[in-house]
Formats: C-alpha cells, sequence, structure tokens
C-alpha cells in the first residue's frame, strides 16, 4: 500500500495493478509461479522504483505495464484501459506505456541509427515530417545530436551510444509513462552517469513518469519518490526510500543490501553515534557525518 | 495468458528429467531405436500400420513419464500447417494420385479417391508420429548423453575418416540452441512490440509478413552470431582439441536392459513394415 503519496496528490493513477498473479509455462512440467498477489499504483509525473533480486518477479511485471502479458488472475489497469478486457486497445496502451527492457541494444535492428528510432512513429502511421520530428527530439533528449547521428550506421556505435539510441526508439513513441529495467547495468561509469542525468532530465523537462527496475539499491534510492520492493514475486515493503529503507535489517534478510551510505550510517549508529539515518544518497551521507563531527567538535 | 510465450509450445530439445526407463536407457541403445522408429514411420503406407505407430507412441510417452499433454503441446504451432496441407491434398490430388483407385466422394471438379483419403489419413499420421518420437527422444535424452552415443555410434567409420566427435559435436549444438533461440526470439518479439512493432496481422501476405518479422530476425541473427562466437572463444579458452584423447567421466556401459530397447524396436519395426496391413 502507498503510505505517502506527496507528489501525487488525489490524481487517479496512471498504472493500477491489483492483486496479480502469474505463473509461468503454465500447463506444462515446468511451471512456475513468478508473482504472488502484487499490487501497486504509478501516479502522473512521480517516479516509482521496483527493487527486487534476480527472480523476484520484476521482468515479469513490467510485462503486464504495457500489455505483453493479461492478466489470468488479478487487475492491470492502464491509463483507464483494463488489461483483463480482451477488445482493450492494446495499440492505445503500448503508446502510453514505453518499456525499455534489460540490454535493449539487441533490439536495434536497422542499419542507420535514425531509421531504427524512427521504426515505432512508422509503425503508426504518421506522417513524414512529424516522423522526423519525433526522432529528432527522441535522439536529442538521450544525448545523440539528430544531425550528427540520425546517418551513422549502428553497427558503428558504442555500446552506451548504442543503448541510448534503443532508448530514443522507445521515446519517438512519445509515451507517458517509461518503465526501464535495469537501464544503466553493463555501461562503464561514464556512460551510466551520463544515462542517469539524462533520465533525471527526462522527468524534469518533460514530465514524464517514470518506472525504475533495478536489483540495485544505490540505482534506485536516489530517485525514487516511492519505492516497491519485490520479493520471490510478492510485494515485502513499499514506501518513500525513507520508509523503506528503515527497515533496513529486514532487506537485508531479503537479500537486498542498502545503499552504500545509508550502510554507513547505519553502522555509525549500531555503534552509538547519534546519526540520522535518513541519508541515502552520498550528499545526504555527507550532511549527516558534518553534522556529527561538528557536533563532536 | 500471453501472446508471446513460444517456449511453451516447444517441446524438442528440451529435457524433462522423470528418471523412466527411456531416460536411463543408454543413449546409443535410444538413439538407434529412434531412428529404426523413424524409418518405420516413413515407410508405413497404411493406415493400419499407422495406427499400430500411434499406440506405440503414446506407448513411449507413457514409458517416458512424459506428461501426454505436454508431449502434444508440439503439435500446437504445426496444426495450422497440417489442416492446410490436407486441404490442398483433397483438394487438388484428385484422379492423378493412383487413376486406379475407387472415388468415394465427388463435387464439381473435386474428387476424393479412396487412395488419396488415405494418404492425408497417413499423412497427417506421420507427422504426429515422427514429433513423437523426436520429443520423447529429446525430453528423455541430455545433450551430453546425445553427443557421447552419436559419437560411439558414429566410430566404426572413423577409418572412412568421418569426424565422428566433430559431428556429434554439431548435432548436440544445434539441438540444445533451440529453445535459446526461442527464448531470444520471444524478448525481441516483446521488445519490438514495446516500441509499437506491429508482427502479426497480414497472415495471408507472405511477401509482407516476412517483412514484418524483419525486426525480429535481423537481431536474432546477430544474436546467433554472436553467441556462436562466444562458444568458440569459451571452447579454445578451455584447450579444446575436438575427440583425439578424450576421456569421460561416465563410461557408457550396456545391460541386457540397454539391448532390449533397440531389439524390441528392430522387432516391432520389422513386423509393421512386413506385416500385411488390408487397408
Amino acid at each position: 500500500m502507498p503510505s505517502t503519496v506527496d507528489s501525487a496528490g488525489s490524481r487517479a493513477p496512471l498504472l493500477m495493478v491489483e492483486d496479480l498473479w502469474h505463473t509461468y509455462m503454465i500447463g506444462t512440467p515446468f511451471e512456475q509461479l513468478a508473482l504472488r498477489g502484487v499490487t501497486l499504483q504509478v501516479f502522473p509525473g512521480e517516479v516509482v522504483g521496483i527493487i527486487g533480486q534476480t527472480g523476484s518477479g520484476k521482468s515479469t511485471l513490467i510485462q503486464y505495464f504495457n500489455g505483453l502479458m493479461r492478466p489470468v488472475r488479478g487487475r492491470v489497469i492502464v491509463a483507464g484501459h483494463d488489461l483483463g478486457d480482451p477488445r482493450v486497445d492494446i495499440v492505445a496502451i503500448r503508446q502510453t506505456v514505453g518499456v525499455v527492457f534489460q540490454e535493449p541494444e539487441s533490439q536495434v535492428f536497422e542499419r542507420l541509427v535514425g531509421d531504427d528510432v524512427a521504426y515505432g512513429p512508422r509503425q503508426l502511421g504518421l506522417a513524414l515530417p512529424e516522423i522526423r520530428d519525433r526522432v529528432r527530439w527522441a535522439m536529442e533528449l538521450v544525448g545523440l545530436s539528430f544531425e550528427a547521428f540520425k546517418d551513422r550506421y549502428t553497427f558503428t556505435l558504442s555500446a552506451g551510444e548504442l543503448r541510448k539510441a534503443a532508448l530514443a526508439g522507445v521515446l519517438a513513441m512519445r509515451p507517458r509513462v517509461l518503465v526501464l529495467d535495469e537501464p544503466t547495468a553493463g555501461l562503464d561509469p561514464g556512460s551510466r552517469d551520463e544515462l542517469r542525468a539524462r533520465l533525471d532530465a527526462l522527468r524534469v523537462r518533460e514530465h514524464l513518469t517514470l518506472v525504475l527496475v533495478s536489483h540495485d539499491m544505490d540505482e534506485v534510492a536516489r530517485r525514487g519518490d516511492r519505492l516497491y520492493v519485490l520479493h520471490r514475486g510478492a510485494m515485502v515493503a513499499s514506501g518513500t526510500p525513507q520508509e523503506v529503507f528503515r527497515a533496513g535489517a529486514r532487506l537485508e534478510d531479503l537479500g537486498l543490501a542498502l545503499p552504500e551510505a545509508a550502510q554507513v550510517l547505519g553502522r555509525l549508529r549500531e555503534r552509538g553515534y547519534p546519526v540520522s539515518t535518513d541519508g541515502l544518497s552520498i550528499d545526504e551521507a555527507e550532511h549527516a557525518l558534518a553534522a556529527l563531527l561538528e557536533g563532536a567538535a | 495468458m500471453s501472446e508471446f510465450e513460444l517456449l511453451r509450445n516447444i517441446t524438442i530439445g528440451q529435457y524433462l528429467p522423470t528418471a523412466s526407463y527411456l531416460h536411463r536407457l543408454d543413449p546409443r541403445a535410444k538413439i538407434v531405436a529412434a531412428l529404426l522408429l523413424t524409418v518405420a514411420v516413413s515407410f508405413t503406407p497404411t493406415v493400419l500400420g499407422n495406427l499400430c505407430l500411434l499406440a506405440a507412441c503414446a506407448g513411449l510417452v507413457w514409458l517416458g513419464r512424459i506428461p501426454p499433454s505436454y508431449a502434444l503441446r508440439g503439435l500446437v504451432p504445426a496444426l495450422p500447417f497440417l489442416v492446410i496441407l490436407a486441404v490442398l491434398q483433397l483438394l487438388f490430388f484428385g484422379r492423378n494420385y493412383d487413376p486406379a483407385s475407387p472415388v468415394i466422394f465427388q463435387w464439381g471438379w473435386i474428387v476424393v479417391t479412396a487412395a488419396v483419403a488415405r494418404l492425408v489419413v497417413v499423412s497427417a499420421a506421420r507427422f504426429v508420429e515422427l514429433l513423437a518420437v523426436t520429443s520423447v527422444f529429446t525430453l528423455s535424452t541430455r545433450t551430453t548423453e546425445l553427443t557421447r552415443g552419436i559419437e560411439t555410434l558414429l566410430r566404426p567409420f572413423r577409418r572412412l575418416r568421418v569426424p565422428s566427435h566433430e559431428l556429434a559435436l554439431v548435432a548436440t549444438i544445434a539441438v540444445r540452441f533451440i529453445p535459446t533461440f526461442a527464448l531470444e526470439a520471444e524478448r525481441l518479439l516483446k521488445a519490438q512490440a514495446s516500441r509499437g512493432g506491429r508482427l502479426r496481422g497480414g497472415r495471408w501476405n507472405f511477401v509482407a509478413s516476412a517483412r514484418r518479422l524483419l525486426p525480429i530476425l535481423v537481431p536474432l541473427f546477430t544474436y546467433a552470431l554472436k553467441r556462436g562466437e562466444e562458444l568458440i572463444v569459451a571452447m579454445e579458452a578451455r584447450a579444446y582439441t575436438g575427440g583425439e584423447g578424450r576421456t569421460a567421466y561416465t563410461v557408457l556401459r550396456s545391460t541386457w536392459r540397454d539391448w532390449l530397447a533397440p531389439l524390441a524396436t528392430l522387432a516391432f519395426s520389422f513386423f509393421i513394415l512386413r506385416a500385411p496391413f488390408p487397408f
């Protein structure tokens, strides 16, 4: 249950999942329960983090967000469209919610970067100038200059550039919600920081609603307005980052490491130092430590 | 439910550990038995013979303790083709195929003779039988067992410079990669659909539907090449040099039980191919 919905107020949720269950390979000997009664909401304009270990059901869950999977047990409502309805407008849902899967660079298939980014808009049957506008907008947003990159061969791109191109391909659909599964996994630290900054800008400049999915607390802790913690297909914690990380010991039992800054502050507190444990980022930890040192001096 | 769950319908190349008699059988015996059965299936032209073969396949599924619904699942994606094949045969073979056969149905220019009707039934049955044999075989055989089996069976041909170990390895890798590629194709389908790709529809316009699949096929090929290269590097890194002087952790040893299977299959195939079935 979301305990605080500060930024969202009382607006209707864009994404709503209610008591969702999922079984893989149903009807075969390889049956596997992946989601057990998951409930979550995403409100317009907020950044929601979904944290869980490998195999916790994160990647399964996000496939419901844009109708790649249809609920058998439970309800999923995307911007007013009920996914349980067999006649639901799936095209509208896929335009509302853009999902960027893990290692999205593998989905790039055209020879030229510009053509690949234009794949989605072309499928929508838009007019050429509109497609061009969208491609330019999407490429500039992710930090690939339209003029410099549109006619580059995709195979000449670096790993970081290729991931940006793939991201632009999803953005060109102009979704209202962007769901990213492990967006920075496998990138070098430079590209990783740049991509993070780009994502922050997306939120501020384009008012995009973001859903960040990761196994890495450091990745989502700083950005999320609210967090959900998945463990073995069940939602075990939710709330603001501070609320979630206050239950630190319990999260560690589930095999999820706290953000490094929070770990440092937590251990200091264990040793009896009067330090606030609300800090999640390096900066916040720095402030807390400074306050502690000044108090001691 | 998901329209994208491809692996659910692929039973070839999966291994289903149930520790049945078939699972414990010497892989060499299993390969020989499967080949004999395949020959029997391919050369049995009678309906009654195919009924016997279908019964034998059901027996194999039971013997391998494979859930029947799972064994039949591989049929689902092939059903449309089976239906189209049957319709084409019924519509166009007419009197051209075995003109001496009596006509059992006639409507306008559509002529169905007894021989054509039999052909339709037999070819559908053959498909089901072949699928059952290969499915049961792969579901009950680990890839390592398969390699060892092929390798030892081909060893007598080494004098003729048949690279038995390499051939076995190629076959194993091919089978092993089927589910891997199915998973990757599924992943790509989902990824392209997520950015507005429309990959279904236009079912009867083959050129258009082939073009529609390019966003899946191009990355899938790249993936296959990459996987292949990774495999090469991994093998070289482990100083792989082929079969020469290689020893095995488990040594294949046949007991009378292992001889039973190919001998029984041989007798059965012989009976099926030689028995004077009336139709």
